[in-house]
C-alpha cells in the first residue's frame, strides 16, 4: 500500500499498480458478495421484466371481459381464473404491476428530487434559513397523509396514475428533507467544504458539485427505501379507492373488490397472487436497500 | 424542567396557527360543501332556500379571512363548532372517537414494546448466531409487509377461516356479553396487531443495532471486568444507554401512530379519529375538518415534546435551552 503512494506521488505508476479501484466500485463488489441483496435484485429485475412484457404471459387483456366465462375458477384457459365481470385475474395481475411499480418508482425520484432540493437549501444555509425552512417541514410532517391525499386528490380532480404521483411527491417529501438537512449539516463543516469556500467556489457549485455527489450513497440508499414504501403506500391508496379509478388494474385495486368475506374464503385464487406480488416486490427492494447501505457504509452493520 | 415544558408548549402555537391556516385554505378549495347535495334531493320542495339559509346559519356566505377569525375566536372560548354531518358539537363528537383511537394505539406501542426490545436485546447479546440472522431475516420480511396486507391476512386467517375474532367494529351488538371488557378485548386484538407490526420490526433493529452499538464501550467491558453479573451490566448499563434513540422515536411514533391508525381503522371499521377525519373530509364537514386536525397536530407535537423529555430523562447529559 505504502509504495503505492509513493510512487502515485512521484508520478512513476506503473499500469498495474496505478490501478486501484474507486471507492464506488468497492462498494458495488461489496454489494454483489451479498447473497440476499442479489436475490433481491434479481427478484426485482423479473417483476419489472413480468410487468413490462405481460403479452408474453397471457394474451388477454386486462380490460375486456371474457364474457362467457365469468368467476370462472382457474382453468388452462384462465389459470388464475376471472372475476365476476369476466375480467381475466392473470392478466390483471401483470398489468396492474406498471401502476403500481410506475408509481413507486416515479414518487420515489419526485420526493427525493423535493426532499433533496429542499433539505439541502436548508443545511447547507443553517441560522435562521434552516429555522424557517423546518419549521414548515414540522407544519407538513403533521398532517395525517391519508387525509391530505383525499383532500388534494378532490382538489385536483382528476384519479390517474400520475396524478397519485404528484400527490404522494407533494405530500410525502417533507420526511427525506429533514434526514438530507441532517446529512448536509454534517457535510457542511467538512475540511473538503471549508476548502472549496476559501477557494471562492459559488455556493450553487458546493452544494451541486462538493455536497451532492458526497451524499449520494445515502441518497441512493433513501431512494431504494422510499421505493419499498411507497408500493405499500399506492396499493393502499388503490384498495380504498383513492388511487387510479378500478378499471385501471392494480394490485391494490384487485386487493380491494376481492377481499369481502365470500371471495376470500371461496377464491384464494384471486386475492392470493397480487398480495404475494406487493409483499415479494416491497421484500426484493429493500433486500437491495439493506445491500446498499452495507455496500456504501461497511460500519453500519445494522 | 416545567418552565421548559411551558416554553415548548407555547412554541407550539405558531405551529399550530400555520397548520389551521393551510386546512382552513385547502378544505375551502376542495369542490362543494356541506349542504350542496340537499340541492339534488327531490323530498326537499324548496331546496335552493333551504340551501341558502343553511349555508348562511353556517357563515359560508362571508369571506375566508372572516370565517377564519370567527373560527379562531370560537376556538379561544372553547367552542370548536357543530358537525353538519353528524349534527352534534364537533368537541362531542371528538370525545366519542378519540378513545377508540387512543386505546388502539396504545395497545398497538404496548405490543411493540412487549415484543421488539427483549428480541433485540436477545440478537445483539448472540449476535451472528442461529437466530440473530433468522430474525434479522424475519424482521425485514415483516417490514416488507404493508400494514393494511397484513390486516386482510389477519382477517382472513383469524375471521373468516378461523371464526375466533370479529373483523369489525369494537363491540358485538346485540348479544349478552356485548361491551364486556373481553368483547371488547377480541374486537381489539386484530387491528391493534395490524397497526403494531410495521414498527415491530422497525423497532427490533433499532434495538439491535443500538445495543450492539454499546455492547462493545469501555465502561461496558469495566463493568464486566469489575465481576458485575452479566444481566445487571445488561440492563443497568447497556440498557440505559441503547435505549435513548429508541425513546426519542417512541415519541415520534406516538403522532405516527395516529396518523397511521387512518387505514387501519378504515379496514377493521373501528370508530376512531381516523374514520372521523375521513368522513369529515368527504361529507366537506368543515368545522370537524379543522377539529380533528387540529387534535392530530396536537397529538403529533405532543409527542415530539414527550421524546424530548423521556430522552432528557434517561441522558442526564442532554440540557434544556
Amino acid at each position: 500500500m505504502d509504495s503505492q503512494v509513493v510512487q502515485g506521488q512521484v508520478g512513476k505508476a506503473t499500469a498495474s499498480v496505478a490501478k486501484s479501484k474507486s471507492p464506488f466500485r468497492l462498494s458495488m463488489e461489496r454489494f454483489f458478495h451479498n447473497p440476499l441483496a442479489v436475490a433481491g435484485l434479481i427478484i426485482l429485475v423479473l417483476i419489472i421484466f413480468i410487468t413490462l412484457f405481460p403479452q408474453v404471459f397471457t394474451h388477454y387483456n386486462p380490460s375486456t371481459p371474457d364474457i362467457m366465462n365469468t368467476d370462472s375458477p382457474p382453468t388452462s384457459l384462465h389459470p388464475l381464473g376471472t372475476d365476476a365481470s369476466g375480467y381475466d385475474n392473470l392478466a390483471r395481475l401483470l398489468y396492474g404491476g406498471r401502476v403500481d411499480l410506475t408509481v413507486a418508482f416515479a414518487a420515489a425520484f419526485m420526493t427525493m428530487f423535493l426532499g433533496t432540493l429542499y433539505g439541502g437549501i436548508s443545511g447547507f444555509f443553517g441560522g435562521w434559513v434552516d429555522n424557517l425552512m423546518m419549521r414548515f417541514v414540522d407544519v407538513m410532517l403533521n398532517f395525517p397523509f391519508i387525509i391530505l391525499v383525499l383532500v388534494m386528490e378532490s382538489i385536483l380532480n382528476i384519479a390517474s396514475e400520475w396524478m397519485l404521483v404528484l400527490i404522494v411527491g407533494i405530500t410525502a417529501w417533507p420526511g427525506p428533507a429533514r434526514l438530507i438537512r441532517g446529512l448536509f449539516l454534517q457535510l457542511r463543516e467538512q475540511d473538503y467544504v471549508i476548502g472549496a469556500r476559501t477557494i471562492g467556489a459559488s455556493r450553487w457549485r458546493i452544494m451541486f458539485r462538493h455536497m451532492l455527489p458526497n451524499s449520494m450513497s445515502f441518497i441512493i440508499v433513501l431512494v431504494s427505501f422510499q421505493v419499498a414504501g411507497y408500493v405499500g403506500i399506492d396499493a393502499a391508496l388503490s384498495y380504498l379507492g383513492l388511487g387510479v379509478p378500478l378499471s385501471v388494474p392494480s394490485w391494490g385495486g384487485i386487493l380491494s373488490t376481492t377481499t369481502d368475506y365470500l371471495t376470500m374464503t371461496t377464491e384464494p385464487y384471486a386475492w392470493l397472487p397480487p398480495t404475494i406480488m406487493i409483499v415479494l416486490t416491497i421484500l426484493s427492494v429493500n433486500f437491495i436497500g439493506d445491500g446498499l447501505r452495507d455496500a456504501f457504509d461497511p460500519q453500519s452493520q445494522a | 424542567m416545567a418552565a421548559y415544558i411551558i416554553r415548548r408548549l407555547l412554541g407550539m402555537i405558531p405551529t399550530l396557527f400555520v397548520i389551521t391556516v393551510i386546512v382552513f385554505l385547502l378544505m375551502h378549495a376542495m369542490p362543494g360543501n356541506a349542504f350542496e347535495a340537499l340541492v339534488f334531493n327531490p323530498k326537499i320542495k324548496n331546496a335552493a332556500e333551504v340551501y341558502k339559509r343553511l349555508v348562511a346559519e353556517n357563515g359560508l356566505n362571508q369571506s375566508l379571512p372572516v370565517q377564519y377569525i370567527h373560527w379562531i375566536n370560537n376556538l379561544i372560548h372553547g367552542n370548536l363548532g357543530i358537525s353538519s354531518s353528524l349534527n352534534m358539537p364537533v368537541s362531542e363528537a371528538i370525545g366519542t372517537y378519540l378513545p377508540n383511537t387512543l386505546i388502539l394505539a396504545i395497545t398497538a406501542e404496548i405490543i411493540i414494546l412487549v415484543i421488539s426490545l427483549p428480541i433485540g436485546l436477545y440478537q445483539a447479546n448472540k449476535v451472528n448466531g442461529k437466530l440473530d440472522v433468522s430474525t434479522s431475516f424475519v424482521a425485514i420480511f415483516l417490514y416488507s409487509i404493508p400494514g393494511f396486507v397484513f390486516a386482510l391476512v389477519l382477517i382472513f386467517l383469524f375471521s373468516f377461516l378461523e371464526k375466533w375474532l370479529p373483523s369489525s367494529g369494537t363491540v358485538t351488538p346485540g348479544i349478552a356479553t356485548s361491551g364486556s371488557l373481553g368483547d371488547r378485548l377480541t374486537h381489539l386484538i386484530l387491528p391493534a396487531l395490524s397497526l403494531a407490526l410495521p414498527s415491530m420490526a422497525y423497532y427490533t433493529r433499532l434495538t439491535r443495532s443500538n445495543t450492539l452499538s454499546v455492547i462493545v464501550a469501555d465502561f461496558v467491558r469495566t463493568a464486566r471486568a469489575k465481576g458485575l453479573r452479566r444481566p445487571r451490566v445488561m440492563f443497568r448499563h447497556v440498557l440505559r444507554n441503547a435505549i435513548i434513540p429508541i425513546v426519542t422515536q417512541f415519541g415520534f411514533d406516538i403522532g405516527g401512530l395516529f396518523g397511521g391508525a387512518v387505514l387501519i381503522e378504515q379496514i377493521f371499521t373501528w370508530p376512531g379519529m381516523g374514520e372521523l377525519s375521513f368522513n369529515a373530509t368527504i361529507n366537506r364537514d368543515y368545522p370537524l375538518i379543522l377539529g380533528t386536525t387540529l387534535l392530530f397536530a396536537v397529538m403529533v407535537l405532543i409527542g415530539n415534546l414527550i421524546a424530548d423529555i423521556l430522552l432528557a430523562i434517561s441522558d442526564p447529559r442532554v440540557r434544556y435551552d
